[in-house]
């Protein structure tokens, strides 16, 4: 154990404290595995690192959108549904500006019937969002007429695909920008805080004071919102709205926030810590695709990065830790009985 | 002298009075909520019967049940998995499309009975993987069994390239698709027996006694001695079994085998399980109100398809049915029902 020099009144303030509090280690320690793996074999990534960023974008939008959901404890499945419906709404608009404020409501609408569904009825948050992901891609379906549909403005899609800045593209600089936002919103914000008390210990929040329902519908919103912003960027860079978009970032945004050390429960975690899970994931990605292996193998490898993520948090192993220490203790113990004197 | 080994219902004070008359409207609703599914379940059967054209058909019944028995030999394995308090296995629609490709696609050059030990094989490696994970590992069941199906849709369209596999013409699966007792057909026979078992399993055995109290009280079981990682891997076992004879049955509704024909039976298996009646909270429930649920939901979407309902509409309304069925089982739960 490090003793630090410090009175009492500031114990647990240094910068040692601070670092062993902090949930990101296990994301920064793949991303630098990942990093060093593909700087080695396909250096090109981070030459052409504008398209690295371009996937993570996506996908870190949506993570980002659903950690501030987990934090509270609670999981918003149907992010995938809402990016198509509300690409889909914005694509059937032939005023763009109107179209993605639509489509942004969409995101909005769907995150507060998410809320209603789990704050007012009581419904598992799980169950709540699988109905909303199965009712909302419905939703595309019938707005589409099945069919994927362009948007009327096509220069304005083709235009938002180009690099704006060096070879970052409009959509790395709207990420930059919400994880700005958001970052700042979790970490300053009282609001933004107290969504780690109502993920850490809802009960003792709630008794605090701590007005818990409008957070949870808060953070539904946010998540539903930042969505719809997800499927907005999509539909523009595609210059068409798919009903079937958005099937894969739900698991790739679970991903890169277990990974990055959010924990399914609520109450720790960080966006720190899921963008570099996303950036490890999108790293990994674009490395695979630039070495040829078929797009199946994405899917798979985003499985079974989140399988080993969720099943190497730190609880789960202390428990495995425990019982192999129990059973060898155990076994110790009945040598020594066994070979003392009768 | 007193008797303080006599237990005073109610004091004496409060019989007779309003305090005492809210026990039978709890009582009433208890039973509404146990046996109002069995009701529901009735009323629209024979309200379809006569107010949908086609829907009372021989040919319409076969439909029914066969659309029923796949979903249902799911849900069969699925109310284990809701039953212990592990929300769901989101991994079954890789795991019906895993058996139903290897019955296939194995099955066509050698024997369907290798092609099906096969599939059963991958399945139980799939529920062991998954039990593990989540009973001994302690891991978020929603969120590993994402992760496993989407490892295993991705491996099988990547081995499979969506080719279609396609069964010998005369072969046992095309035999057992095409047969039908009297407007039974033989998958429904498939989904008596197994439900049977499971229920025998369930009801019982010590097995699904302590899968029930893991449901109930997770932490009071393991202090009572109840293996809890054992239990929970079995019910996922149970799952994966249940997920490879349906895989079977599917392959031989239509004789052939895509990666992608078992897509929605995550869902639907656990609409069929919580409409039936099972919470999803744990702990309360049994197979004969899955299979209700199941029966309910396979009229309902048939009536969808016979009253010309579009497609993504259908998606809409078995979305929100199920969320309704929760709502009302959340609801309860928190009268203290």
């Amino acid at each position: 154990m490090t003793s630090t020099k410090t009175s009492p009144g500031r114990a647990g303030t240094g910068w040692r404290t601070f670092l062993r509090r902090r949930t990101e280690g296990r994301a920064v320690v793949l991303l630098l595995i990942v990093a060093v793996i593909v700087l080695i074999s396909q250096p090109a990534v981070f030459e052409s690192y504008g398209v690295t960023l371009s996937l993570v974008a996506l996908d870190g939008l949506v993570a980002l959108g659903l950690t501030l959901v987990i934090l509270q404890g609670e999981l918003d499945l149907s992010v995938g549904s809402v990016l198509a419906a509300s690409g889909a709404v914005m694509a059937l608009n032939d005023n763009l500006a109107l179209g993605i404020v639509l489509a942004l409501l969409v995101g909005i609408a769907v995150g507060l019937l998410n809320a209603f569904l789990v704050v007012v009825v009581g419904v598992n948050s799980f169950i709540a969002t699988l109905g909303t992901l199965f009712a909302v891609r419905g939703l595309a379906f019938v707005f589409t007429n099945g069919a994927p549909v362009s948007i009327k403005d096509l220069e304005a899609g083709i235009a938002f695909g180009q690099p704006v800045l060096g070879p970052l593209t409009p959509r790395v600089l709207i990420f930059i920008a919400a994880f700005a936002v958001l970052q700042v919103f979790l970490t300053r914000a009282r609001a933004g805080r107290e969504f780690y008390a109502v993920g850490g210990n809802r009960q003792a929040a709630a008794d605090a004071g701590l007005p818990v329902k409008r957070r949870l519908v808060a953070g539904f919103v946010l998540c539903g919102f930042v969505a719809a912003g997800a499927g907005v960027i999509n539909t523009l860079e595609l210059t068409s709205a798919n009903p079937t978009a958005g099937s894969t970032v739900l698991l790739a945004g679970i991903a890169a926030a277990v990974i990055g050390g959010v924990v399914l429960n609520g109450g720790r975690g960080s966006l720190i810590g899921t963008l570099i899970g996303a950036l490890a994931l999108g790293i990994l990605q674009v490395a695979l695709d630039f070495a040829g292996v078929a797009p199946e193998f994405k899917d798979i490898l985003v499985g079974a990065v989140l399988f080993l993520a969720v099943t190497t948090d730190p609880g789960s192993l202390k428990i495995v830790r425990n019982r192999v220490r129990a059973a060898f203790a155990g076994a110790r113990e009945r040598r020594e009985a066994l070979n003392e004197p009768a | 002298m007193n008797n303080n080994t006599a237990f005073e219902a109610r004091p004496r004070e409060l019989r007779g009075t309003p305090a005492a008359r809210p026990d039978m409207r709890r009582q009433v609703l208890k039973a509404a909520g146990s046996y109002g599914i069995f009701i529901v379940a009735a009323l629209v059967v024979v309200i379809s019967s006569i107010a949908v054209s086609g829907f009372a058909t021989g040919q319409n019944v076969i439909a029914i049940l066969n659309q029923a028995s796949a979903i249902g030999i799911v849900a069969v394995g699925m109310t284990f998995v809701v039953i212990s308090a592990n929300y769901i296995d989101l991994s079954v629609v890789a795991q019906v499309a895993i058996s139903a490709v290897c019955v296939m696609a194995v099955g066509t050059s050698t024997n369907v009975f290798i092609g099906f030990l096969a599939g059963l094989g991958a399945c139980l490696l799939y529920g062991l993987v998954n039990g593990i994970a989540i009973g001994i590992l302690r891991a978020n069941a929603v969120v590993v069994t994402l992760g496993t199906n989407g490892v295993g849709l991705g491996l099988l369209s990547w081995l499979t390239k969506g080719t279609i596999f396609y069964g010998k013409p005369d072969g046992f699966t095309a035999a057992f698709g095409r047969s039908v007792v009297w407007v039974v057909p033989a998958a429904a026979l498939v989904l008596l027996v197994i439900a049977a078992i499971g229920s025998f399993l369930l009801s019982r055995t010590v097995f699904g006694f302590s899968l029930r109290s893991l449901g109930s009280n997770r932490e009071a079981s393991r202090l009572v001695g109840v293996k809890v990682g054992g239990v929970v891997t079995g019910a996922f076992l149970v799952s994966s079994v249940c997920s490879a004879l349906a895989g079977l049955v599917l392959a031989s509704f239509s004789n052939t085998a895509v990666s992608t024909m078992s897509s929605g039976y995550d869902f639907s298996a656990l609409a069929a399980v919580i409409v039936g009646g099972n919470s999803l909270f744990g702990g309360k429930g049994s197979v004969p109100r899955t299979l209700i649920g199941v029966i309910l939901i396979a009229v309902v979407e048939n009536i969808l398809v016979l009253i010309g309902l579009p497609f993504a509409w259908q998606q809409l309304v078995t979305g929100s049915i199920i969320v309704a069925a929760v709502a009302i089982d959340a609801a309860s739960r928190k009268a203290g029902l």
